[in-house]
């Protein structure tokens, strides 16, 4: 099934973790495992940006990830689309004064969407996906 | 096959024009695979860059492991021995044939003397 008729493809997504505690991590083995299962639609996680459409971020992005996440945003093939996931890549969250910070993940590369939460559930992240898949759709069809 | 260019053997037979054959088959299902690869990526940025876990990649040379890594934890526990050792390694051959003399002679002296 495919889910994008832009793309012409299933969308394929690469998690970057540029700092998060791991609890983001959880609620998207969550989101790819049984109980949600997104793989359905051809959503799935990969191993190399180089084969993603998807960046999906967790953490606040610290100091050592930040020029990794630059690098691994670039690397990526266009189109390609932003869900920045968890409270702290959308804020800092509970770290926001934290010297070691140089986040949000918006500091460091452009964000197409937002998921709030600590952590946020698999349903809020499908959301996002979905929507963001759908922005990306009508973009094109607009350029 | 043009038997001039088969050589048969007790263990089986070769023939050139074969092998060249089957090197042009290969060659046109690579060629085909690779046109099959996008084309639409950015050439010197980020999306022609190998992936290495998000890490720039390494200059000349430095991804290469030398043997001195593979021998790390040997060196490591012989450190006191090594430490002493590898500074008599001049590299000068002279310099080993003294070495070499001086203890054949003590070894002479030793045992004449037992």
């Amino acid at each position: 099934m495919k889910l994008s008729q832009t793309l012409g493809r299933s969308l394929w997504a690469f998690l970057f973790n540029s700092g998060s505690c791991n609890g983001c991590e959880i609620e998207m083995v969550a989101t790819v495992t049984p109980r949600y299962d997104v793989e359905r639609f051809g959503i799935k996680l990969v191993g190399s940006p180089r084969h993603a459409d998807l960046l999906l971020i967790t953490g606040a992005v610290t100091r050592k990830m930040a020029p990794r996440l630059k690098r691994v945003y670039e690397q990526m093939p266009d189109p390609k689309v932003v869900v920045c996931v968890g409270a702290c890549g959308v804020s800092s969250g509970a770290f926001y004064d934290s010297y070691n910070l140089v986040g949000p993940v918006d500091q460091i590369i452009p964000v197409d969407m937002y998921v709030p939460g600590c952590p946020p559930r698999p349903e809020a992240i499908i959301d996002a996906v979905v929507k963001v898949l759908a922005g990306l759709e009508a973009s094109e069809k607009s350029a | 096959m043009n038997t001039v260019w088969t050589m048969t053997t007790g263990s089986g037979t070769w023939n050139p024009l074969l092998w060249l054959l089957a090197f042009a088959v290969a060659l046109i299902v690579s060629l085909f695979i690779r046109s099959k690869g996008r084309k639409d990526y950015k050439v010197d940025s980020g999306q022609d860059m190998p992936f290495i876990s998000g890490n720039d990649e390494p200059k000349n040379g430095g991804g290469h492991i030398p043997a001195s890594n593979m021998y790390w934890g040997f060196l490591e526990s012989m450190k006191g021995y090594y430490k002493r050792v590898v500074p008599l390694h001049t590299g000068v051959v002279t310099d080993y044939l003294i070495w070499f003399v001086g203890v054949m002679a003590l070894t002479l002296v030793i045992g004449l003397m037992a």
